[in-house]
């Protein structure tokens, strides 16, 4: 990981900043920045529309995203659709799909609003039966638990690679497993998990994997769902307009059969370039070598907060663990961060749009998080160590 | 959230001056909103002030940012009344300066600031610029060949002019026959009906009569300030003057020339205020206590 902080601008301006909020959103290094930029310096166009040169160049360029991006999650460029972010990409599943057959759909207290909302508000207008599962104490989800809650009537099951909260890789594995043994769909809220870990969508046996580009080093507007091929046709579009119909005449649609039918409108082109572009400098480190990376500073935060008696919330395991501890320490959370935020350490505190898990955890009043991405280090780590016991002073 | 009002406040006045503190000011003006509203602030402003308040003490130290941080919401409310507290003071201040001249009101030991007749505004703590008049007429009392002199230049209308009164008529009497006072009216532009209360004394003084008028003056003191020579007369009925000479001297304005003589010497002496007291040369500035004087008689030979 040497020199790689030097990629980041960002670091760059603000030498003493100590940035541990990327469960939030990541920095971004030059190359994404340069390949976003790029776009708007020499394509400019619309893709898939214009037959002009640069309107074929963009089709292509965006096109070779796809490729890059899939092939970066394991997946086939067929069957990747963009979205704006994993939220978006988790509505279109909740909304797209038919529940006309089985109308059950379980998830687990420990997901994001993202996966939660949309899903919730299909149950109050009463399209679907939804079962929330529990969790433990330290805030995983047993499989057991799962195949309790999955059985013939579940049409979709809905969990994340790696939790916003405890920073828990989770089981989703296992979990497609049991969804597919009963016949039921298996959607993936990778937002965390595909930043922080080898994605392999075809070998996980994953039907839909929904992932932003925000949190991977990539551009904030833009991330994807991706799809079993075959499932793509079984999904209603959340949109619709340009780009998604061969013809409207007569009255009649005829819309298209790729997954461009679920990109409406002019894309995020320089979004997509983008995400390409983070997927490469991923790809040149290594996921192998991020996760190791991530243990690594994980084992430092562990130890730094226990070192403040600071009541941390999830698993005590180190192993499947990322660099994500959400913590308390006496007083108000919020508090805490914006006094760690004086001292040049930004962290997230609140709920971070996991209420529900948060509450299972115990944290009624919300959390502090701190989580660590490629460019953080050890030294930082210490710092925030040594923040915290300063902090301690006050309570 | 309490702390909003004072941020309000703050951030208000300086936003005037930098568009940089509006935002600031428009977080305050919600959070004043929302808690008049008997909503909870959602604007964060008063969290990050205590932040950084707390931040900024830990540095130097932990036990009292311990303090502030475990008493912030107490120490808000404490620092709000303080300062509500003190516009209040501040807004009395502006009224009595207003209404009397000074910023203590009436009853206060003090003295009215000037001046708009010699220009000599902000130098109350310097009365060593002050220059002795030269010139000893004016409205005298006591014996002419004393040793010991004393100069005052007052305005009628003013409390703390009045408010020396009793302390000249005292000295008189304690050190009868050692002193020499001499009274040169000095009526500020700030009072109302000042002037005419002067030239009203001034015209006693030609009856020999200018301690009763001067004492039914400062008995009617608001009085005269609101009402002037309607309220004068009526005084100078009461003070036992004739009448007919004084209205003749009054309304005639015949000591209007000499009123001018003492302003002029007034503004010669760079006089800032009343009362000012000259002990053979030696200023004094408001109604100090007796025993200032009477150390300044001594010093001066008497």
């Amino acid at each position: 990981m040497n020199g790689i902080r030097r990629d980041f601008p960002l670091l760059g301006a603000n030498p003493q900043l100590v940035y541990l909020d990327s469960a939030c959103t990541s920095l971004k290094p030059a190359q994404v920045i340069d390949a976003e930029t790029s776009y708007y310096t020499q394509l400019g166009a619309c893709g898939g529309r214009s037959s002009h040169a640069l309107g074929r160049k963009t089709t292509e360029k965006t096109e070779e995203a796809r490729e890059n991006v899939a092939r970066f999650v394991g997946a086939e460029a067929s069957g990747l659709v963009w979205t704006r972010n994993t939220t978006e990409g988790l509505n279109m599943v909740a909304s797209g799909l038919d529940y006309s057959k089985r109308r059950k759909v379980v998830t687990s207290v420990m997901e994001h609003h993202a996966v939660l909302l949309p899903f919730m508000k299909l149950r109050d207008r009463g399209q679907i039966r939804l079962e929330i599962v529990g969790c433990e104490s330290d805030g995983t989800v047993s499989a057991g638990r799962w195949a309790q809650a999955i059985d013939r009537e579940t049409a979709l099951v809905v969990t994340n690679s790696g939790t916003n909260t405890t920073g828990w890789k989770g089981n989703a594995r296992e979990v497609a497993k049991i969804a597919h043994d009963s016949g039921a769909l298996i959607c993936i809220d990778g937002a965390q998990g595909v930043a922080h870990g080898r994605t392999d969508f075809r070998r996980d046996d994953f039907d839909f994997l929904c992932f932003s580009g925000h949190k991977m080093l990539g551009p904030t507007g833009i991330g994807a769902l991706v799809s079993k091929r075959q499932l793509l046709d079984r999904l209603e579009p959340l949109m619709s307009g340009g780009g998604t119909v061969k013809a409207v005449s007569g009255g009649k649609i005829d819309p298209m059969n790729d997954q461009t039918r679920f990109e409406a409108g002019v894309q995020h082109y320089g979004g997509i370039l983008g995400l390409a572009a983070a997927c490469d400098y991923l790809k040149k480190i290594g996921m192998e070598k991020v996760e190791a990376h991530e243990k690594t500073l994980g084992m430092a935060l562990r130890r730094e907060l226990e070192a403040v008696d600071a009541v941390i919330y999830g698993p005590a395991d180190a192993a499947g663990h990322s660099a994500l501890y959400s913590f308390n320490l006496k007083g108000k959370p919020h508090d805490l961060a914006l006094m760690l935020d004086r001292q040049g350490i930004a962290v997230r505190s609140g709920f971070f749009c996991a209420q529900p898990a948060l509450e299972a955890l115990g944290a009624n009043d919300g959390a502090v998080r701190a989580s660590c991405y490629v460019y953080n280090t050890v030294d930082e780590v210490n710092k925030f160590g040594e923040a915290l016991r300063k902090l301690r002073q006050l309570y | 959230m309490v702390l909003c009002f004072i941020a309000f406040f703050v951030f208000a006045v300086m936003s005037i001056f930098s568009a940089k503190y509006r935002p600031l000011a428009k977080e305050g003006f919600r959070c004043v909103f929302r808690t008049l509203m008997m909503k909870p602030c959602d604007t964060g402003l008063d969290e990050r002030i205590k932040a950084d308040v707390v931040s900024a003490v830990l540095k130097y130290s932990p036990p009292l940012a311990k303090v502030i941080n475990g008493h912030f919401a107490a120490l808000s409310w404490l620092f709000v009344i303080i300062t509500l507290a003190s516009f209040a003071y501040t807004a009395v201040g502006v009224y009595n300066f207003y209404v009397y001249g000074n910023c203590d009101g009436p009853q206060a030991i003090g003295a009215c600031i000037l001046n708009d007749i010699t220009g000599d505004y902000g130098r109350f703590s310097e009365p060593t610029d002050l220059i002795p008049p030269t010139a000893l007429d004016g409205m005298a009392a006591g014996n002419a060949s004393a040793n010991v002199t004393i100069i005052e230049f007052g305005c009628f209308t003013c409390p703390y002019t009045k408010k020396a009164e009793s302390t000249m008529k005292t000295l008189l009497q304690r050190y009868n026959g050692t002193i020499y006072y001499v009274f040169k009216p000095f009526p500020l532009p700030n009072h109302p009906y000042s002037q005419d209360a002067a030239r009203a004394v001034l015209c006693a003084y030609r009856q020999n009569k200018s301690w009763e008028l001067q004492d039914e003056i400062f008995r009617q003191q608001q009085v005269c300030s609101e009402e002037g020579a309607l309220a004068l007369k009526p005084l100078a009925q009461n003070a036992g003057l004739d009448m007919a000479a004084f209205n003749r001297c009054f309304d005639n304005n015949e000591t209007g020339a000499e009123l001018e003589r003492y302003v002029q010497e007034g503004r010669d002496a760079h006089i800032y205020a009343t009362p000012t007291f000259f002990i053979n040369g030696k200023p004094l500035v408001g109604p100090k206590p007796i025993e200032e004087f009477e150390k300044a008689i001594a010093e001066a030979g008497g």
